[in-house]
């Protein structure tokens, strides 16, 4: 068998882009339009999530058959709240300035519906080598559309890439002004618009 | 019966577990985020008296350098005096002055007051005249990202570059943050003690003036000494102010 026929290949590979979770499940929108100003922060947010869902992911798909149901969601919730902070904490270890610009966004990682929603749907119910997978799946599909909305309000918004100028000082004396526009969360509301109309016509095809 | 004690088990040594946990990343990495924490708050006070280019990113080591070069913290007493080493008790407010080639450039006053949702801290710099403000940074807040939080960002700051913290005739008035409409009917002379505020941050702003001015005129005394001309030299033997250099 093929490595792209086989079971772990497509729990990892199908929340990329068939059921990714911002523009196709619609998971995840608010801490999309916040942190996708800047390419750092977007990168950072989507490393921070797929770390934190692919832990939550596994430890839980472990315990599975040991936790109570009744308390199943509390359990989860101290699970993804504990690696939520730690992540938190390693950021302001090692990452002060971008933490700082992330402000509250790491936190909010808690209240994330694409966390819990993995750890009830799938980690409940699969092993945790594809709970694993899973977590890193979608937090990998989490991380690119905020990275392709940030690449576009980073470039139109700032002419930055990743804060290094990249529109040429020509073209701003020709009369090209930067899109203040891009810089506000409405702007990654309608981004984001865009990309689900897009792939949505990619794949009725 | 049996069902309920383990669920209670269970959610026991979760909490241990997790709580274990927490507690080992917060005091394995807790040396890390102090430094941080310092070098940021370094930072903030060379860009208080316009330092620091922006854009430009700095290391550790430059920041820490270009601090103990130009910055000087001491304290002083309520009359506005600078106090002696070992004089005190290690009473007395914290004070940072700017120095070039012996002489004081400039002298930031920390700024830690209520916000809306939370502590605002930050520094404010005067020009050695006493009055005019030179910059104002934040560092630290828990305003809502967006509107009150504002107060971190370059174009709210900047406003305050210029500003005085005294009326015409020389008399202490603080400084204030008021909506950009009510500024704009003040006549010239009022204009001068007033910075825009952000939209949807009313209360941000309000807190943040009644801090400032609470807190300038702590500082007042010495604000009167800068503009008496008697604070020009950064004196001899006087305490620090007791953090770590």
């Amino acid at each position: 068998m093929k490595l792209t026929q086989t079971k772990h290949f497509k729990t990892f590979s199908e929340p990329l882009i068939q059921n990714n979770p911002i523009s196709m499940q619609m998971l995840g929108i608010c801490s999309a339009l916040a942190v996708t100003v800047q390419m750092k922060t977007a990168v950072v947010m989507g490393l921070s999530l797929t770390f934190v869902l692919a832990f939550s992911n596994l430890t839980i798909s472990i315990m599975r058959r040991v936790i109570p149901r009744n308390i199943r969601m509390i359990v989860e919730l101290s699970v993804i709240a504990t690696l939520v902070i730690i992540a938190d904490q390693v950021l302001r270890a090692f990452f002060y300035d971008i933490s700082k610009q992330l402000s509250v966004f790491v936190g909010l990682i808690i209240t994330n519906c694409i966390v819990m929603g993995r750890a009830e749907t799938f980690a409940l119910g699969n092993p945790p080598g594809l709970s694993f997978l899973d977590g890193l799946g979608n937090g990998a599909g989490y991380g690119s559309v905020l990275v392709s909305v940030a690449l576009i309000r980073e470039t139109l918004g700032a002419g930055k890439f990743l804060g290094v100028a990249i529109v040429p000082e020509l073209v701003y004396r020709a009369g090209y002004e930067n899109m203040g526009f891009m810089q506000l969360a409405p702007a990654a509301f309608i981004i984001i618009g865009l990309l689900v109309w897009l792939q949505k016509t990619l794949s009725k095809e | 019966m049996s069902d309920n004690l383990r669920s209670i088990f269970f959610a026991v040594v979760t909490a241990l577990v997790c709580s274990l946990l927490l507690t080992a990343a917060y005091s394995g990495l807790r040396p890390f985020q102090q430094e941080n924490i310092e070098v940021d708050r370094k930072k903030n006070i060379l860009k208080a008296v316009g330092l620091l280019e922006e854009g430009h990113a700095y290391s550790h080591d430059g920041i820490k350098a270009m601090y103990a070069e130009n910055i000087v913290c001491m304290r002083v007493d309520a009359e506005g005096r600078v106090m002696e080493k070992g004089a005190g008790g290690g009473k007395g407010l914290p004070i940072y002055l700017y120095r070039r080639d012996g002489e004081v450039v400039a002298y930031v006053v920390p700024i830690n007051t209520r916000g809306l949702w939370g502590k605002i801290h930050g520094y404010l710099a005067l020009e050695s005249d006493g009055s005019t403000v030179s910059g104002f940074t934040v560092y630290q807040h828990n305003e809502t990202p967006g509107l009150g939080g504002e107060i971190e960002k370059e174009w709210f700051q900047k406003n305050f570059k210029g500003k005085k913290i005294v009326d015409q005739q020389g008399r202490f008035v603080s400084i204030g943050i008021a909506k950009p409409a009510a500024i704009a009917a003040m006549d010239a002379a009022e204009k001068i003690n007033y910075v825009d505020g952000i939209s949807g941050a009313t209360l941000t702003g309000r807190f943040l003036t009644a801090g400032l001015k609470k807190i300038l005129s702590e500082y007042e005394p010495v604000s009167i000494r800068f503009r008496s001309k008697e604070m020009l030299r950064v004196p001899k033997g006087s305490a620090a102010c007791g953090e770590s250099q």
